[in-house]
């Protein structure tokens, strides 16, 4: 029978169905890949552990993206929207309060995670009430980031001071440091902070999508209607998914601000807004495992491309995309454990 | 234990236009606790419309719609279906990217199992295997499945379109006890149909559609003593019967 | 007096912006449901082309032409080399027109550098009271009617025409009546392609030419496409680009041009509550209601 209630969320998390890595051999790969996260400042500089964090401070947005377009199927292009206002706001409410940086700190998290949900639930009850076609979603997040981007630009000048912070337009905005006590989160620090931060965002995506709740959101991606029809509020599910990868884009902007200590309009531009998409299509977007890896290895890709001044960075991830989608649909890491299983068979049957 | 003089689902003056199409046309239903109606109609007369309507899945032009003495005409569909109603679709809607398990589990909303369900379950063979994906399943099993899922959302009326559509004869006759079993056990039920025979084996009361409209309605005796009836519906002209 | 032609002038000039802007994306998606995210640098490709044709010496007017037909054969290439294999996949294809949109604006900058030579305003200015407009503008509101009276030819009296609307009322059913589906989508995106590359090179001189000059397009271009809606091609285009524009001019007017694009985005998604099919289905649902009353 089917019903014995699902036994504890952690435990579904790692045997649920809905991503790969659910079997011994993806526990162990994924404890490995942690130890070595874990044990890398051991033998790295401070520098190399600094930048290393930034290649993993995207992951939360990008698994965000994954939840509402690899299981929800909305597609969203203005993910970096809900990024920069995080991040804004962060920086607004603790560059206020450097007198006390520990409560600044704490009320700018708030802020910040609170101000990018409370945009998505605003944006994504026009969106989401009104039944839009698919593509009407991606189309109207996209003009979302840009109009935000425009707006963020235009604020040079006096009239833009909030407080003792100027937004600073294109030229940007000093941010501080996250502080707790006489503790700053910089280097090391900074570096197991975002760590941690990863991991707990994906284990909490892999209650998510392998409890009931995940299950309707699948189901909705599969066939609205019938989902709708089994009694489910089909634009409240979409909704709530919006928020929470929305939130998600604002953890990452967190991060990216207090990594930083600066941000600019520039975040949310077109040429950004692509990029949460290409990570979550590249790796495998209804899986989180290949989204959080392939993520990593892009971030550290066109880092490395960009910083030896590589004008072809844009272009070598455009490509990418393009083939990826022409290629392997389904993303390049399911599509590479689909050849592995296809290999292992066929030695099997000679 | 159902009360056969209440009224569970009533539907007043129900109005369907599709441009020039008039899909529902003035119609008046009433369905009392615990009956088994099947309603029969020829191709594009309206009763896949009339379901539509019911499930809110098309607003009506005008008229009325009431679930247990409670209006529901302006309620949207799965606030229809936490109200008691379960549904199927005439074309197979079960989830084919999931197993067994995972459909009913959606179906459940997360509450409990009722004893219809399991018992539904248990009859067409479903209850072992449930981690198959849908996939693996044979036409007609698909159509059980989706009837188990209707009901594993512990509806008061269940409504299925052509839920036979395609099965074997003893697949047809197998639903169709099944489908006793659970109206003998209290839960009101209307069936779309085509299938004569299992009409026949089926119904209680039957209601015909023609052209959106209620043409007839009485006991299977009564209908196929018609000949108007005969004429659109049975396919034989006057003719042949005189 | 004047200040009502000078309203006029500018509601015209909003709507004919956002006409020109959306008129490709628009046939595209009207007639495929297929979203061509790299809309904007086609464009950009058709104002490149203009530039480089204009100041070889051709006039103008052949300039526009020819990028037109450049940007149309590019579209088609592309058509058959990618967007193809997303028909029915709509959100894919959005997806990879972004990828090709990408690769096209880096090349551009990479291959022609960050500038490329600006195009003069063609035309003079009209005085009326103390207002002047600009001719070239009048201009573009005159070719906006002839192209969509040209469009509304092309669908409603040619052959063409008849068969671009039976597919895009059921592919399955006109695949089955002989039609060639495939041939009519193919032609249908390089018609899309080459109005882009003709509202590029239009739109050319109205402003500097540079690789990322299709970004300007994206935020207007697609609240239009949203806002009109996929039923009707040039019912919508008409309807929204007009109903934008009028709530675009006095917003811009009052606040500056970022407010009207605020304006504009707030429209789009309060007008998707209340029509989510776009203004397009206005009409439809004045006919079914017609039918009921
Ligand atoms: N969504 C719709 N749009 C336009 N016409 C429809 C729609 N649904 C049904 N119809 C028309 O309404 C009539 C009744 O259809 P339907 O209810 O499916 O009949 P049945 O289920 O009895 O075969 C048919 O003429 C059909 O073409
Ligand atoms: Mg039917």
């Amino acid at each position: 029978m089917p019903q014995k209630r699902r036994p504890n969320p952690l435990r579904a998390a790692f045997t649920g169905p809905h991503d790969i890595g659910r079997t011994p051999p993806g526990w162990a790969l994924m404890g490995l890949i942690l130890l070595g996260f874990l044990l890398y400042p051991a033998t790295a500089s401070a520098f190399s552990a600094t930048n290393v964090a930034y290649y993993l401070l995207n992951i939360p947005m990008a698994l965000g993206l994954s939840l509402l377009w690899g299981y929800g199927g909305i597609l969203s292009f203005g993910q970096v929207a809900f990024f920069a206002v995080a991040g804004y706001v962060y920086g607004v409410v603790a560059g206020n309060m450097t007198a006390d940086p520990t409560l600044g700190s704490i009320l700018g998290i708030l802020a910040g995670l609170g101000a990018a949900g409370l945009l998505a639930l605003i944006f994504g009850y026009f969106i989401f009430y009104a039944r839009v076609a698919a593509w009407i979603v991606p189309i109207l997040t996209l003009v979302l980031a840009l109009l935000l981007s425009t707006f963020l630009g235009l604020t040079a000048g006096s009239a833009w001071k909030v407080g003792d912070v100027a937004l600073g337009g294109y030229n940007g905005m000093n941010i501080p440091s996250l502080q707790i006590g006489n503790f700053i989160f910089q280097d090391y620090a900074f570096y197991y902070l975002t760590v941690a931060t990863v991991v707990l965002c994906f284990i909490g995506l892999r209650i998510r999508v392998n409890s009931h709740r995940g299950q309707v959101l699948i189901a909705l991606r599969e066939d609205p209607l019938r989902t709708e029809l089994l009694g489910y509020d089909v634009r409240l599910e979409q909704l709530v998914a919006f928020v929470i990868a929305a939130v998600l884009s604002g953890i990452s902007g967190l991060l990216y601000v207090t990594w930083g200590n600066y941000i600019t309009p520039s975040v949310t531009s077109l040429a950004q807004a692509s990029l949460p998409v290409i990570w979550v299509a590249v790796g495998g977007r209804d899986s989180l495992f290949a989204v959080m890896i392939l993520t990593f290895l892009l971030n550290q890709l066109t880092y490395v491309l960009s910083s030896a001044g590589n004008q072809y960075a844009l272009i070598i991830t455009g490509v990418l995309l393009v083939a990826v989608m022409l290629f392997a649909p389904e993303g390049l890491i399911p599509r590479l454990i689909e050849l592995g299983r296809k290999a292992l068979r066929l030695k099997e049957a000679t | 234990m159902p009360d056969p003089a209440k009224t569970i689902l009533h539907a007043i003056g129900l109005q369907k236009r599709f441009g020039g199409v008039v899909a529902a046309r003035d119609v008046d239903f009433a369905l009392t606790e615990g009956e088994l109606r099947c309603v029969i109609g020829p191709n594009g007369a309206g009763k896949s419309t009339f379901f539509a309507l019911l499930a809110g899945i098309q607003p009506p032009d005008a008229g009325r719609i009431e679930l247990e003495g409670e209006d529901i005409t302006r309620l949207k569909p799965f606030q229809r279906v936490r109200k008691g109603l379960g549904l199927t679709f005439q074309t197979n809607r079960t989830f084919h990217a999931m197993t067994l398990r995972q459909n009913l589990d959606t179906a459940g909303r997360g509450g409990e199992e009722p004893a219809p369900f399991r018992a539904a379950l248990t009859a067409f063979g479903l209850d072992r295997g449930l981690d198959r994906p849908v996939t693996a399943l044979a036409h007609h099993e698909r159509q059980w499945l989706e009837i188990c899922m209707a009901l594993r959302g512990r509806p008061s009326v269940l409504l299925l379109d052509e839920p036979t559509a395609g099965m074997s004869p003893v697949e047809t006759r197998r639903t169709s006890d099944v489908l006793r079993e659970l109206n003998s056990g209290g839960l009101s039920i209307i069936v779309v149909e085509h299938d004569i025979a299992f009409v026949r084996a089926t119904a209680q009361m039957v209601t015909v559609l023609h052209q959106g409209a209620i043409f007839a309605e009485g006991t299977m005796a009564e209908i196929t003593a018609r000949e108007d009836v005969r004429a659109i519906y049975l396919g034989k002209v006057r003719e042949e019967t005189a | 007096m004047a200040e009502i032609v000078s309203l006029l002038y500018q509601f015209g000039t909003n709507a004919a912006f956002l006409l020109l802007a959306a008129l490709g994306l628009i046939v595209i998606l009207g007639m495929m449901n297929i979203i061509n995210l790299a809309h904007g640098e086609f464009m950009m490709l058709g104002a490149y082309a203009a530039s480089a044709a204009v100041h070889r010496g051709l006039p103008f007017p052949l300039a526009v032409l020819l990028s037109a037909v450049a940007v149309g054969v590019f579209g088609i290439v592309l058509e058959r080399l990618v967007v193809r294999h997303f028909y029915g996949r709509e959100l894919g294809a959005l997806v990879v027109t972004w990828g090709i949109s990408l690769i096209l604006s880096q090349g551009t900058l990479i291959a022609f550098g960050p500038f490329m030579a600006p195009i003069a305003i063609p035309g003079g200015a009209l005085t009326v009271g103390v207002y002047s407009f600009s001719t070239y503008w009048l201009f573009l509101m005159a070719i906006c009617v002839v192209l969509l009276a040209g469009l509304g030819w092309l669908y409603k009296a040619t052959e063409f025409g008849l068969q671009a609307r039976a597919t895009m009322q059921n592919a399955a059913m006109a695949r089955a009546l002989g039609i060639r589906v495939e041939r009519v989508y193919m032609i249908t995106f390089g018609l899309g392609s080459a109005l882009a590359g003709l509202s590029g090179a239009l739109l050319a001189p109205t402003t500097s030419i540079a690789p990322f000059m299709g970004q300007q397009f994206v935020a207007p271009a697609f609240i239009t496409v949203v806002v009109g809606g996929g039923a009707s091609v040039i019912g919508g285009a008409i309807g929204s680009s007009s109903l934008l524009s009028l709530v675009e001019t006095p917003v811009s007017f009052l606040m500056g041009s970022f407010w009207g694009s605020i304006a504009l985005l707030v429209t789009a998604l309060v007008l998707i509550r209340i029509l989510p099919n776009g203004v397009s289905s206005l009409r439809l649902r004045r006919r079914t209601r017609g039918a009921r009353g």
